[in-house]
């Protein structure tokens, strides 16, 4: 896509002596990186300020199935609701859900990882419960333990959370079992550190750059599977998700009549997930010269 | 090879009972477990705990979970709670649709990749190349319903191609069957292909651009091979295995994927069951789905890791 830009742009010359402030400037000025945050803070603030951009879409008003005109930007659905006031409340769930979820993930993924690559015990099991976790179907597994909780975003977070985890625990050990394996790691032992201060205070942060890198990800997939948990009917019931426009699509048979009631929510998924993910693989990228070649 | 395959069996049956296991208690602990479901709000004690009695919910959990465990090894997964049927006969009903859907998506995904792949590779840096990393990096991004709904718009409903959902034409016989079986397949295939191919074919082109460099490869041009045999022969040889293996971690991915897919195209699969199911609150269904659909994944996974032995001749003994 923009690789050569790439190339061209993340490793500067003056890269060896690149201050903290230089990297992220460098980053941000990526044309890719840039569109992708400016994605990312549009959803933010849409999110923030859904109430004053749009009115809770409720009850049934009197234009059904409008396509989109002035007075109805995305169109309107069966009901006669408003389709961009469903998609700008949707956001909010979507946004809620998808950082909250990752953050669990991540702290659990983290704290697993970081685990198993420094002491040896716990990487044995850590690693067999990894790959049971990451050999299993996830969504039929949400979708079991969210048929039976009564849905609501919290409990939507908890679950798509748990299950996110694997994946960035992976990544961590991994690149922790590189670090530990480092003479300052040794060096850090044979001056009395105990295992909890090495991990915490040496290991921990050398992988803080993969762990934002982590966040990103794992906050896309976390918003893919909102919108296919609420997609079968198993969102939270009294709040708009992206996912829960498509069912009402999808229950009301109106897919093959009403192309704005599925294409306005499917773009706001589309632009969301893709831009977490440009922008954290962009800063894997800037984070790692050496990967720029691949 | 024996030993390779036994352990690798191990690990497949182990891997169902630690999810089982944890399903099941999980379930059990989690805040509305299986008794209040069950039981209605207006019933008398009395009935509650007969009720209770007659499922074996009254008794201590491990050996609710012993005989639990007993039922299921003998294949029972217990009662549909609307439709008065073993849940274990509803699901095999369905089963094959969804494996002849994921099926021929992971087949496909693999024949189309491989070519693509490698002419990336070998292409470094030119369109196709760079058309797939854009691809490889958005089909991340992808919403399976989305996929599905805007290929039913289009090529169903709009251009009439192809049927807008079921599985086959029942009217049809003999071979007009088959092709009505391959032409409602069309378009659910279609879009678990297009979240799969990116990501897959992305990994053979960086698998296939590392084996390139190396000296057996530049032995094999010394030694006179045409570009041809050195790439599809000798290169790709080592370029998919890595590849295959991401596929059978894949596998879970996908089979969500044809959860979703089958629900937008009414494709009379588990996945459609599953959406019927959570609709009619049929608990014994949606947990013995998951059931299945786990072991289906945990099975295939390990076939591909024994095709990965079979190919790869470190691991052949």
């Amino acid at each position: 896509m923009s690789a050569p830009v790439l190339t061209e742009q993340a490793i500067p010359p003056v890269a060896p002596a690149t201050t903290r402030r230089s990297s992220w400037y460098a980053y941000l000025r990526q044309p890719t990186v840039a569109l992708s945050v400016l994605v990312l803070l549009v959803m933010v603030l849409m999110a923030v300020f859904a109430p004053l951009i749009a009115d809770e879409p409720s009850g049934a008003g009197p234009d059904v199935l409008q396509p989109p005109s002035g007075a109805h930007w995305f169109g309107t659905d069966d009901l006669g609701q408003d389709i961009f006031a469903q998609v700008v409340w949707g956001t909010r769930t979507s946004l809620v859900i998808g950082l909250a979820a990752s953050l669990i993930a991540i702290v659990l993924g983290t704290a697993i990882g970081l685990a198993a690559a420094y002491f040896r015990p716990i990487d044995a099991v850590a690693t067999v419960i990894t790959d049971v976790m990451l050999a299993l179907p996830t969504l039929p597994l949400m979708i079991m333990l969210a048929a039976v909780v009564s849905p609501s975003v919290w409990t939507l977070t908890l679950i798509i959370g748990f299950f996110a985890w694997p994946e960035v625990a992976r990544l961590i050990r991994s690149q922790g079992l590189v670090i530990s394996a480092m003479p300052y790691i040794d060096g850090a032992r044979v001056l009395g550190a105990t295992g909890w201060r090495i991990v915490t205070r040496e290991i921990l942060p050398a992988v803080v750059s993969l762990m934002i890198v982590s966040v990103l990800l794992t906050a896309s997939r976390a918003v893919i599977s909102e919108a296919g948990l609420s997609f079968l009917g198993l969102g939270d019931p009294d709040a708009w998700s992206w996912g829960r426009i498509l069912l009402n699509a999808q229950r009301s048979g109106t897919i093959a009549i009403a192309w704005w009631q599925t294409l306005f929510p499917s773009l706001a998924i589309l632009l969301l997930v893709l831009s977490a993910t440009l922008a954290g693989m962009r800063f894997n990228d800037t984070r790692d010269p050496r990967r720029n070649g691949g | 090879m024996v030993r390779f395959v036994l352990s690798r069996a191990l690990k497949a049956v182990l891997t169902v009972w630690i999810a089982i296991t944890s399903t099941f208690f999980l379930l059990r602990l989690l805040p509305g477990d299986p008794t209040t479901l069950m039981v209605e709000g207006d019933m008398t004690p009395e009935m509650q705990a007969a009720l209770l009695k007659t499922y074996g919910l009254d008794r201590p959990l491990w050996e609710q979970y012993v005989s639990y465990l007993r039922e299921l090894v003998q294949g029972n997964l217990g009662i549909s709670f609307r439709q008065i049927q073993p849940v274990t006969d509803i699901i095999l009903d369905r089963l094959p649709w969804t494996l002849l859907l994921a099926g021929s998506a992971f087949v496909l995904t693999v024949a189309v990749g491989i070519p693509i792949g490698v002419t990336a590779a070998v292409n470094r840096g030119k369109w196709l190349d760079r058309a797939l990393q854009g691809f490889g990096i958005s089909a991340n991004a992808l919403f399976v319903p989305s996929v599905a709904i805007l290929l039913l718009v289009f090529f169903g409903a709009q251009l009439g191609w192809f049927p807008i959902g079921g599985a086959i034409d029942p009217d049809t016989r003999g071979v007009g069957a088959y092709l009505s079986l391959a032409h409602h397949l069309v378009l659910p295939v279609l879009s678990l292909i297009l979240v799969q191919l990116g990501p897959y074919a992305l990994t053979l082109r960086t698998n296939m651009i590392e084996v390139l460099g190396e000296d057996y490869i530049r032995a094999a041009q010394a030694r006179g091979l045409s570009a041809r045999r050195r790439v599809w022969k000798h290169g790709l040889r080592n370029a998919i295995l890595p590849a295959l293996t991401l596929m059978g971690l894949q596998l879970g991915t996908l089979v969500g994927g044809a959860v979703l897919t089958e629900t937008v195209f009414a494709y009379p699969g588990v996945g459609r069951l599953i959406y019927e199911a959570v609709g009619q609150q049929d608990y014994p269904v949606i947990q013995g789905a998951f059931i299945m659909l786990a072991v289906t994944v945990v099975i295939a996974n390990a076939l591909t890791d024994m095709l990965y032995a079979v190919l790869n001749p470190r691991i052949r003994l």
